[in-house]
C-alpha cells in the first residue's frame, strides 16, 4: 500500500525573528516530551515537524527569547 | 537527526531506572544516595528536563499525609474503602508513613508548597473525610528542581532512548534492558543488577472524543510501554480491569481540577447548576455518578465557578492557567468562555491504566518489588492505588533505596545475546518495509477499537468481538507496519505497547465476572458486586507465551475496617445503571 | 556498526566559559544557560561576573540562573541585579532572591531595606521572609511605617513567619493598615497566638470595609479559639457577603459555640447549598442535641453535600 501525504494545520508556531537556534540554541527541541520540534537545515530556526502535540507548553515557557507560541490543536478548539 | 544509524552499544550499571518523569528521578537519586559508589543510570524516552506526567509541573499534592491533618492509619483506611477493599495495605501504609519526609525533601529541592501567613504548610480540605491537599504555587518548576538534583548527584542520564524489552538471566532474575534511540534507531543494551520501571500510565489507550491522537488526559508519551515490558518479562499485573477514567474539561482533556478549585468553593454541577456527586473520595463510584449524570436529562456536566466572587475566580484561573496544563486558558479564550459568566462543560476521559488515579498497575509489594526478582516498579504504573504525584515520588524513593541494597548483594547477571539479536529484528522490522501501514493509522484504528469494544459499560460479547478485531490489528502490526525514520519507529513501538495494553484490558475485564469500582469495571451482564468470589486481586501474567489471569488473596489488613464504616460508605452509593 | 556514548555530558565548563565573552549577546545568553545547567557551584564565579553584562537579556538570564543555586554566594550578585534599570531583570532577580534558604544570606538582603526604590525594598523583605532570620526583625518592624504598601506587606511577612509574641503590637497595628491586602495578611498572621489582644483586634476586623478582610478575620478567629469572639461571629452571620457568612459559620464550629446553635441553625434555610453545608458542619462540630431537629429537617436536602454533612452531624450528636 503506497503512502500519501495529508496536510494538517500545526499548533506550534516559531517567530523566526526572535529564534536564536542558529546561535546554537536547542532549548525547545530538548524540552518537548513528544520530540516534535526540529531545527531547519534551511533557515537554522526551530519549527514543528510532527503534528503530535500535547499543547503542554515547555517549548514556549522555556524558550529564552519568547519565540515560540503554542496554539490549541484545531481538532480540540 | 532523523536518519537511521546502524549502531549498538552496551553499558553495564548497578541500578537502571527506566523513565525520568516523577518516580524515576527520585528512584535514581535515592539509589545513589544510599550507596554513592553505585553506578546509577536513568534512561528516558524524551528528555528528563521536561518529561512525564508533570512535564509542566503540578498544581498541588492531592494526598499529602501531614502530621496534625491526617494519620497514616486514617489515609490507609480511606484508600481501602475507596478502592472497594481490594488493597494490600502494606504499600499504602508505607507510602502514608513516608510521604511527609518526601514533602520536606522536595521543599529543600526548591519546590514551594503553599504556606499560610505564619509560614506553615497550608493544607486544604477537599472532600468529606481527611485533609490531604497541599497546593504548590510554583509547581511549574518541579522538573527543573529534580533535574538539578540529578546533575548534582552525578546520575548518568540517557535521554531519547526508548526501552523496548527487559532482559532476564537464565534463573529468571532481571539482567537489564534493550533500548533504541528515538532519533537514530541505534541500539543500547543496558546490563544491570536491578531495574526500576517508572514509565508512567498507559494513557494512550482509549481515543479522546476529539479524535486527536495526542489529546489525551495523560501525557501521550505515557503509552503503556512499562506495562508491556513488565508483561513480556513475566511480571504480574494487578487489577487492570480497574481502568483509569477521569472527569475533564470537554475537548480540552485537561483535568477537572476539583482539587484546585474545590477549596475556593467551586464544584461539579449538572446543567441545572446543582451538585449531584454523592461519593467522598475520588473513585470509580464517583466516575459512575458523573457518567450517569452526563447521560441523564440533567446532563451534561459542568465545572461551576460563576457563583464565586470575580476576585476568587481570578485567583483560581491564575493557578489553573500557569501550572500543569497552562494552555487551558488559551483554550477557553478561543471559545470565549469566561469562568465568571458561564459554567464550563465537562466530560469524561478516554480509558487507560494508571494506579495514580485508580488501581491498575504492575503488582508490587511495600518495597516496590514486582514478581520478577530484581525488577521494581514505581509511580503511575505500579499497583499502589490512588497514589498521585506524591506517591510516585515516595514509592520511587522506596524502590531506589531497596534496589541499591539488592544491587550491592548481586553479581551482574548474564543475558542471552540471542534475545538481543531477536529483539533488534523485531524492533527494526517496520523499517525494512518499503510501504505498508504507517504508525499513526494503525494507532488510530487500535484506539478506536478500544473505545468501541472495551470502554465501560462493559459487555461480554462486545469485548470478545473487540479481541478478534485487535488480533487482526496485531496481524497488521507484525506484517505491514512501516516506519520511514527513527521518529516513526518510536511511534511504531508505542503502537505495539498500546496494542499489548488493549489485549490486557480485554483479558482482565473478561476475567473478573462481577461489577466493582463503579464505572471502572461496570459489567452490564454481571451487574452485582460479588464479594464472595471476587474480593481478591486479579493478576494477569504471561506464561509460556500466553496471557493468563488468576486470583490472589488480599493480604490481611493492618488497619482494620469496621463493618459499620464500610456500610456507611455503601449507603452513599448510587446505581451503576445510567 | 557504530558504537556511541549514550550519556548526557556534565558540561565542559571551560568551553562554556569561553563563550561568555562572545561578541554576540545571544551566544553569551546561551552560555549562561549551559553554565547553569552544569549545576556545579564551581561555575558561580563566572556567572557572577556576568551581572555587569551590557546586554539586558544576558543579565536577565543570569538573574534566572542564580536562582537555581541554593547558596549564599549568589546573594551579592542578585542584590545588584534587583537594582537593575531593566524591569524584567530586576523582577527575575527578586524571584531568585526569594529562593534563598540559608539564613546567612540575610545581611546582603537587609542592605536593600533602605534603597530609594520601593520595589527593591520590597524584594529584600520578600527574600528575607523564608529565611526566618531574627536579625531581620528590627528592620521589618521599622518598615511597617514605609510609605509603600508593597514594602509593608513583605515586611509583615517577615514578622509573621517569626511567630513571636513580642511582635503582636505591630501585627495588631497592621490590622488597621491603609491597604486592605496588608490588613488581611495581618489578620491571618495573628492566628498563631491565643492572646486576647490579638483576638480583639481580629474581631474588630470583622467590621472592615473590605469583604476579603472580614472573611480572613472570621477564619482567623476560628483558629485563635477565644470564646469571646462568638458574639462578633454571630453578628457576622448577617454580613452582606456569603463568603464572610460561610467563614463565620466555620469559625463558630471550631469554637464549639453552643450559644450560637440557634443562629447557625437558621442558616440551614439559606438558598446557597455551600452555606447550608457549612452550617450543618458547624452544628456537627458543636454536637449540641438542640440542633437535632433542625438538622433532621434537612436530612433529604436537594444538595448531596448538605445531606452528607447533615448525616455526619447527626451521628456526632448521637
Amino acid at each position: 500500500m503506497p503512502l500519501a501525504l495529508s496536510p494538517t494545520a500545526i499548533p506550534v508556531i516559531v517567530d523566526e525573528a526572535k529564534c536564536i537556534a542558529d546561535k546554537g540554541c536547542t532549548v525547545c527541541v530538548d524540552v518537548c516530551p513528544l520530540d516534535v520540534l526540529r531545527i531547519s537545515d534551511l533557515t537554522g530556526k526551530a519549527y514543528m515537524k510532527f503534528d503530535e502535540c500535547w499543547y503542554c507548553m515547555p517549548c514556549e515557557t522555556d524558550c529564552p527569547t519568547g519565540a515560540v507560541t503554542v496554539n490549541i490543536p484545531y481538532l480540540l478548539r | 537527526m532523523d536518519d537511521f544509524i546502524d549502531g549498538l552499544s552496551e553499558v553495564a550499571c548497578d541500578v537502571l531506572v527506566i523513565g525520568g518523569g516523577t518516580a524515576g528521578p527520585m528512584a535514581a537519586l535515592k539509589a545513589k544516595q544510599k550507596n554513592p559508589a553505585l553506578n546509577v543510570v536513568l534512561l528516558e524516552k524524551a528528555n528528563v528536563k521536561r518529561s512525564g506526567a508533570i512535564s509542566m509541573g503540578m498544581d498541588g499534592l492531592n494526598n499529602a499525609v501531614v502530621p496534625g491533618y491526617a494519620t497514616p492509619e486514617q489515609y490507609t483506611k480511606e484508600i481501602t474503602i475507596a478502592n472497594d477493599g481490594i488493597v494490600d495495605q502494606a504499600p499504602v501504609f508505607k507510602y502514608a508513613s513516608r510521604c511527609y519526609d518526601i514533602i520536606q525533601e522536595l521543599d529543600r529541592f526548591g519546590i514551594r508548597f503553599q504556606r499560610n501567613a505564619n509560614g506553615d504548610y497550608d493544607l486544604k480540605k477537599v472532600h468529606h473525610l481527611g485533609t490531604y491537599v497541599l497546593p504548590m504555587p510554583n509547581g511549574e518548576t518541579v522538573k527543573k528542581a529534580l533535574y538539578r538534583q540529578l546533575k548534582r548527584e552525578r546520575i548518568l542520564i540517557s535521554n531519547r532512548f526508548m526501552a523496548t524489552r527487559l532482559l532476564t538471566a537464565k534463573d529468571g532474575r532481571i539482567a537489564g534492558a534493550v533500548a533504541v534511540n528515538t532519533r537514530t534507531s541505534e541500539f543500547l543494551v543496558l546490563r544491570a543488577k536491578a531495574v526500576i520501571l517508572c514509565m508512567g500510565a498507559a494513557g494512550r489507550l482509549g481515543l479522546p472524543h476529539s479524535g486527536y491522537l495526542f489529546g489525551t488526559y495523560e501525557n501521550p508519551t505515557n503509552s503503556g510501554d512499562g506495562y508491556a515490558m513488565a508483561y513480556h518479562a513475566g511480571a504480574a499485573l494487578a487489577n487492570l480491569e480497574c481502568y483509569q477514567i477521569n472527569p475533564l474539561i470537554k475537548d480540552y482533556n485537561g483535568p477537572a481540577c476539583a482539587y484546585v478549585a474545590g477549596p475556593f468553593g467551586a464544584y461539579t454541577a449538572n446543567s441545572e447548576g446543582k451538585r449531584f456527586i454523592e461519593s467522598d473520595y475520588w473513585s470509580g463510584q464517583m466516575m459512575q455518578e458523573f457518567y450517569n449524570e452526563l447521560q441523564s436529562g440533567k446532563g451534561p456536566v459542568f465545572l461551576k465557578l460563576n457563583h464565586l466572587h470575580p476576585d476568587t475566580v481570578g485567583e483560581i484561573a491564575d493557578i489553573l492557567h500557569r501550572v500543569e496544563r497552562p494552555s487551558r486558558g488559551r483554550f477557553h479564550t478561543a471559545r470565549g468562555t469566561d469562568y465568571r459568566e458561564t459554567m464550563i462543560e465537562m466530560h469524561i476521559s478516554e480509558i487507560g491504566f494508571c494506579s495514580g488515579h485508580s488501581a491498575s498497575g504492575v503488582f508490587v509489594d511495600e518495597y516496590a518489588r514486582t514478581t520478577v526478582p530484581g525488577l521494581y516498579a514505581a509511580g503511575d504504573m505500579a499497583s499502589v492505588p490512588h497514589n498521585y504525584m506524591l506517591g510516585a515520588f515516595t514509592n520511587g524513593a522506596v524502590a531506589g533505596e531497596h534496589a541499591a541494597e539488592a544491587a550491592q548483594e548481586t553479581d551482574l547477571p548474564d543475558y542471552d545475546p540471542d534475545v538481543v539479536r531477536f529483539e533488534r529484528t523485531r524492533v527494526l522490522a517496520p523499517t525494512r518495509r518499503e510501504d505498508g501501514i504507517p504508525p499513526n493509522q494503525l494507532e488510530y484504528k487500535v484506539r478506536r477499537l478500544v473505545n468501541d469494544y472495551l470502554q465501560p459499560p462493559k459487555v461480554t460479547s462486545r469485548m470478545r468481538i473487540g479481541q478478534q478485531r485487535l488480533a487482526e490489528a496485531r496481524q497488521d502490526l507484525e506484517t505491514a507496519l512501516v516506519a520511514r525514520n527513527p521518529h516513526e519507529l518510536m511511534r511504531s513501538l508505542e503502537v505495539s505497547s498500546i496494542l499489548d495494553c488493549a489485549d490486557m484490558a480485554a483479558h482482565a475485564s473478561l476475567y473478573r465476572t462481577e461489577s466493582r469500582w463503579g464505572l471502572y469495571h461496570n459489567r452490564i451482564d454481571h451487574p452485582e458486586k460479588d464479594d464472595e468470589n471476587w474480593c481478591c486481586h486479579a493478576l494477569l501474567r504471561k506464561v509460556d507465551g500466553r496471557m493468563i489471569s488468576e486470583k490472589r488473596a488480599i493480604q490481611p489488613y493492618i488497619v482494620p475496617i469496621e463493618t459499620e464504616e464500610r456500610t456507611a460508605y455503601e449507603r452513599l452509593r448510587v446505581s451503576n445503571q445510567a | 556498526m557504530a558504537t556511541f556514548d549514550p550519556f548526557e555530558d556534565f558540561g565542559d565548563a571551560e568551553e562554556i566559559v569561553g563563550r561568555l565573552s562572545d561578541a554576540d549577546p545571544a551566544v553569551r545568553r546561551l552560555a549562561v544557560i549551559d553554565l547553569s545547567e552544569t549545576a556545579t557551584p564551581d561555575v558561580l564565579l563566572h556567572l557572577l561576573a556576568m551581572v555587569e553584562d551590557s546586554d539586558a537579556a544576558v543579565r536577565l538570564q543570569v538573574a534566572i540562573a542564580l536562582g537555581d543555586f541554593d547558596t549564599i554566594d549568589t546573594a551579592g550578585g542578585l542584590v545588584k541585579l534587583v537594582m537593575d534599570p531593566d524591569g524584567s531583570v530586576a523582577s527575575a532577580a527578586a524571584d531568585s532572591l526569594a529562593e534563598l534558604k540559608d539564613p546567612a544570606a540575610a545581611p546582603p538582603l537587609l542592605s536593600l531595606g533602605t534603597h530609594p526604590d520601593a520595589f527593591v525594598r520590597a524584594s529584600g523583605f520578600r527574600g528575607l521572609k523564608g529565611l526566618r532570620s531574627r536579625i531581620a526583625l528590627g528592620p521589618a518592624l521599622n518598615a511597617m511605617s514605609d510609605e509603600s504598601a508593597q514594602v509593608r506587606g513583605e515586611a509583615l511577612g517577615v514578622i509573621a513567619y517569626l511567630k513571636l509574641e513580642e511582635t503582636l503590637p505591630s501585627l495588631i497595628a497592621a490590622t488597621r493598615d491603609a491597604e486592605a491586602s496588608v490588613r488581611a495578611e495581618a489578620v491571618n498572621a495573628l492566628s498563631f497566638t491565643k492572646q486576647l489582644a490579638a483576638a480583639t483586634a481580629v474581631a474588630a476586623a470583622l467590621r472592615d470595609d473590605v469583604w476579603q478582610v472580614r472573611a480572613a478575620a472570621a477564619q482567623s478567629l476560628g483558629r485563635i479559639g477565644q470564646a469571646f469572639a462568638v458574639g462578633s461571629l454571630v453578628a457576622g452571620l448577617a454580613d452582606e457577603y456569603w463568603q464572610v457568612r460561610q467563614k463565620c459559620l466555620s469559625a463558630l464550629g471550631s469554637l464549639k459555640a453552643q450559644s450560637a446553635v440557634a443562629d447557625i441553625s437558621a442558616q440551614l434555610a439559606s438558598d446557597l447549598p455551600s452555606l447550608r453545608k457549612e452550617a450543618a458542619a458547624a452544628l456537627g462540630e458543636i454536637a449540641d442535641p438542640s440542633a437535632r431537629q433542625a438538622l433532621m429537617a434537612h436530612a433529604s436536602d436537594t444538595d448531596p453535600d448538605v445531606r452528607k454533612t447533615v448525616r455526619w452531624a447527626l451521628t456526632r450528636i448521637g
